[in-house]
């Protein structure tokens, strides 16, 4: 079943001598269970394509839709529904807010549509990911791998379509960054979590099911892995 | 998000909240401050014309019927409260009734109405159109209406915007601090809505409290307004002490305004930033940012590379540091110009009148409604062993009629008759005005003597003076003859009788009264006897008479007030009276000058704090967002010491520029008063107030200084290396 399909993704930034082509008529199609990784040289594009398949930025020219849903019809309200409780950001830098506790930040998209959260499922992703002792802590008072978990438990507390990870690992040290993968490939496989994954580092990508490389804002290869 | 977010964030960023807190409770204080005084203002315009005029509404005079008919007919209306006979206006076949209403609202439909059933016309009818205007009820006819209410409305409203961008920076201080956090809300799925409600309900949290304790200070500081006012001017004569008055319906409409106010400039820029995408929030690195390429010529030319640093940083800051510079220099401008207009005014009521009459007089009595020929105490006065001179004098009004050939060479020469009395009458005379003064007979062969001529009383002693207005300024006032001193006698006009006197001598000396004189004018100084004989029956004198009182003594307060006593026990038995002293009107006047200094350098002082608040906001308010910057400083060798120097920089730029727009503009100023008023320049630059000047800059120079002192302090005690390792994904 296809949970993203793009076609012909453009993406200009600037005008006239200063116009940058960052994306180039990506087109990309992925099913639900997918692990794919997107592989590229710095500048290539793959960060800004994650931000227009995560709805935070919008396309030039082209059209995406997750989960049946036309992201180019929806206005900012929409879109933020959307990214809610369709779509998981798990970013390089964490970004979580210091001012809350790794709980609070975990429920934070729930909390936002008012909704109770499933205390099961909860339980399950923080004891998987191994911060169930951490709850209470503040983004502050946790290492970068444990603040990487915090960031990836928010991201899958809403059962999202796909899970957008952007150099997760970028900023945490060999074994952080293993732990970090292998909790990705175990909600791929456990909760059949659909995840994309960007990164710059070859054997990170090897770990995907599919490899896609862009240059210059264009895919120029995509290998299945398994 | 209020309870998950804001409830946290607010406990954890303490200065912050503070920062919002002020600039609300500052907000409200101000609103507060200025209805309680606008509602006092229009209450006391309300009283005094009650006093002057009396509370009726509307008034019918009518001829036909009885005052018991006349009011049983007007009560019959509906709308009309009550209608009592003003005892005062009525006469034996004219009753005058006021009339007053329930709803006054109606009162130009009703009042016309209640004639015509009474059998009255249109001119039967007044109304009290002064006191009604103040409760906004104007004739509909009337098509141009008082404008006070829509005055009101549009000075609340100039100070409600200049308020909201006042406190707008707070608020978009402390939100600004927040995008990344508000980009990565954005990035997980709140709504602009959600953003937007979260902030609104953040700034209704904080204000509330200072809200409410704001207006409680506007009410006190309009409390202490009115009580400062009713102080310095309490030896005005003729005025009726001011008492403070409020309503809850003032408070409630204070608390209403304010909480627009603080909603609106927390909408501002929570609008902005819920507005923004989610990656523009995410990116924001928050640092001081300039759309183009600036160069601070001047910084640089005199700090070299850390001046150019820290102008570029003053250009990036300049919208949130805009209501800073602009209340610190208006507050400057206002202080210094008003402090140098009181001293010339100071200056210029000292030469004019205290200086020009210190030999006059020492004590006044007005006579309340007596004739000059009425008051026989005159010998018992001159007989007071501490009193040197005094002259008892009634003013009269009258006009002669001159022909051309009578005026003076010198009088011709700057235009003659025609330049000073307008147009001739047909038998080419012109009639000038010839005020009378009627002064004791003691005192008026006093002045003959004065003048050099044979005391007499039976004629006129006239001051043929008038001002040459072309070879000398009002200050410094030249006089030229006004007629030929030909004419024997002079004929004055008055109610459409004739009255010839014989002139007993032309003068350009005056006598010692306290007196100004008209420019064009042909007084004329007569002796009681002549005023009693010749005009008593023909020209009736303005209803008070004067006595000038010249002590023996060094004048000093004390005595003065001794000798007024005595004088007031004398005189107040048998009439009534209002006295004056010399040395007490100074330094009521004195009083009036400081009461005004205090109260608009109160007002300035106000303005001064409200911008040095926002120099102390912006500069810690910047601090995290200028981590980064000053991070960057160090990573290519800035060191603490240059990045110190830096904020003295910027420090000197936001105080510095205040004082230099400031003194020039001070200068030009002073130079037009003087120049306008025919001072002498070194007489105001030999008394120029140049310490409080002086102190007002030097509190804003230290106020500005200890804010970047206490940020810069707490910027370079942060640990810089982790400011340039936290940065957001690109």
């Amino acid at each position: 079943m296809e949970i993203l399909r793009c076609n012909g993704i453009e993406k200009v930034f600037g005008k006239g001598d200063n116009q940058v082509i960052a994306l180039n008529g990506i087109s990309l199609s992925i099913e639900k269970g997918d692990f794919v990784a997107i592989i590229g040289a710095s500048g290539s594009g793959k960060s800004t394509l994650l931000h227009i398949l995560g709805s935070v930025d919008k396309p030039t020219k082209g059209i995406v839709t997750i989960d049946g849903v036309d992201l180019s019809g929806l206005n900012a309200t929409d879109a933020a529904i959307f990214r809610r409780r369709k779509v998981g950001l798990v970013y390089q830098f964490y970004n979580l807010i210091p001012t809350l506790t790794a709980e609070k930040n975990i429920l934070m998209p729930m909390l936002l549509d008012k909704r109770k959260p499933d205390l099961d499922y909860f339980k399950t992703i923080v004891k998987t990911l191994g911060i169930e002792d951490k709850l209470e802590s503040l983004p502050s008072q946790l290492s970068g791998g444990q603040q990487q978990r915090v960031a990836i438990a928010r991201s899958l507390i809403y059962r999202p379509a796909i899970l957008f990870a952007d150099e997760p690992t970028g900023n945490l040290d060999q074994k952080n960054s293993k732990e970090i993968i292998d909790l990705l490939k175990l909600s791929n496989r456990n909760l059949k979590q659909t995840i994309l994954l960007i990164t710059h580092d070859e054997k990170i990508a090897l770990e995907a099911d599919r490899i896609v490389t862009i240059e210059d804002g264009q895919i120029v290869s995509d290998q299945k892995r398994r | 998000m209020w309870k998950d977010y804001s409830k946290s964030y607010i406990k954890n960023n303490r200065a912050s909240s503070i920062s919002i807190m002020a600039a609300a409770f500052v907000a409200t204080m101000f609103l507060s401050l200025l209805c309680s005084i606008a509602y006092n203002f229009w209450a006391y315009d309300v009283e005094q014309i009650i006093l002057e005029e009396g509370d009726w509404q509307g008034r019918i005079v009518c001829e036909t019927l009885s005052s018991d008919n006349l009011l049983s007919l007007i009560c019959q209306f509906a709308n009309v409260e009550k209608a009592v006979v003003g005892e005062e206006l009525s006469q034996k076949e004219e009753i005058v009734a006021d009339v007053y209403f329930k709803n006054a609202r109606t009162i130009y439909r009703d009042m016309p109405l209640i004639a015509t059933q009474l059998g009255l016309n249109e001119d039967s009818i007044q109304y009290n159109s002064l006191l009604l205007s103040r409760y906004f009820i104007h004739d509909p006819e009337d098509e141009a209406p008082p404008m006070l209410l829509a005055l009101y409305v549009v000075i609340l409203i100039i100070m409600s915007v200049s308020l909201i961008l006042i406190i707008r920076g707070s608020f978009e201080l402390s939100m600004n601090a927040r995008i990344h956090q508000f980009g990565i809300f954005s990035s997980i799925g709140a709504t602009p809505r959600q953003i937007r409600t979260c902030l609104l309900q953040e700034a209704m949290v904080l204000s509330i409290l200072p809200m409410l304790i704001g207006s409680m200070f506007g009410i006190l500081i309009s409390y202490g307004v009115i009580k400062a006012v009713n102080f310095f001017a309490a030896d005005v004569s003729g005025r009726h002490e001011a008492v403070f008055q409020y309503r809850p319906s003032i408070f409630a409409a204070t608390v209403f305004i304010s909480f627009l106010t603080v909603i609106f400039s927390a909408w501002i820029p929570a609008r902005k930033l819920s507005k923004m995408t989610p990656l523009e929030a995410i990116r924001n690195t928050s640092g001081l940012l300039l759309k183009k390429k600036k160069h601070s010529r001047f910084l640089s030319c005199i700090f070299g590379m850390k001046g150019e640093l820290a102008g570029n940083a003053l250009k990036a800051q300049k919208k949130h540091l805009r209501i800073s510079t602009l209340s610190l220099l208006l507050s400057f401008l206002g202080f210094s110009i008003m402090i140098c207009f009181t001293t010339l005014a100071d200056i210029s009521t000292r030469y004019t009148y205290f200086e020009r009459y210190q030999d006059v007089w020492d004590i006044m009595i007005t006579l309340k409604d007596t004739e000059i020929s009425d008051f026989d105490l005159t010998d018992e006065l001159q007989d007071i062993s501490k009193i040197k001179d005094a002259t008892v004098y009634q003013k009269a009004e009258a006009m002669t009629f001159l022909p051309e050939g009578l005026q003076s060479d010198e009088l011709s020469s700057l235009g003659g008759l025609e330049a000073v009395a307008g147009t001739p009458k047909a038998d080419g005379q012109f009639q000038v005005s010839a005020p009378i003064v009627v002064l004791d007979d003691t005192s008026f062969l006093d002045f003959c003597l004065q003048i050099g001529i044979t005391p007499n009383l039976d004629g006129a002693i006239v001051l043929n003076q008038i001002w040459d207005s072309i070879n000398s300024n009002f200050r410094y006032k030249e006089y030229v003859p006004f007629v030929m001193e030909d004419n024997q006698k002079t004929a004055l006009y008055k109610n459409g009788k004739t009255i010839e006197i014989p002139v007993l001598s032309y003068t350009q000396t005056v006598p010692t009264l306290r007196e100004e004189y008209d420019n064009y004018a042909l007084v004329h100084f007569i002796p009681l006897t002549m005023w009693n004989k010749t005009f008593g029956e023909v020209c009736e004198a303005e209803s008070d008479s004067y006595i000038r009182i010249l002590s023996n003594g060094t004048a000093n307060l004390a005595d003065l007030n001794n000798l007024e006593q005595e004088i007031a026990q004398l005189v107040s038995e048998q009439y009534e009276i209002e006295s004056e002293n010399r040395v007490q009107e100074r330094l009521s006047n004195d009083r009036l000058i400081q009461g005004m200094v205090m109260i608009f350098g109160f007002f300035c002082v106000l303005l001064a704090i409200i911008g040095i608040a926002n120099v102390f906001s912006n500069t810690l308010g910047f601090l995290c967002q200028r981590k980064r910057e000053f991070a960057q400083y160090m990573s290519i060798g800035l060191t603490p010491q240059e990045m110190r120097k830096m904020f003295c920089i910027e420090a000197f730029v936001i105080a510095g520029k205040p004082l230099l727009i400031t003194l020039p503009l001070t200068i030009l100023f002073v130079q037009f008063a003087v120049t306008a008023s025919h001072l002498d320049p070194m007489a105001f630059w030999s008394e120029a107030p140049l310490l409080p000047i002086l102190i007002f800059a030097a509190a804003i120079v230290l106020f500005v200084s200890l804010a970047y002192y206490i940020g810069g302090k707490r910027l370079l005690q942060c640990d810089l290396n982790e400011a340039l390792r936290n940065d957001t994904f690109i």
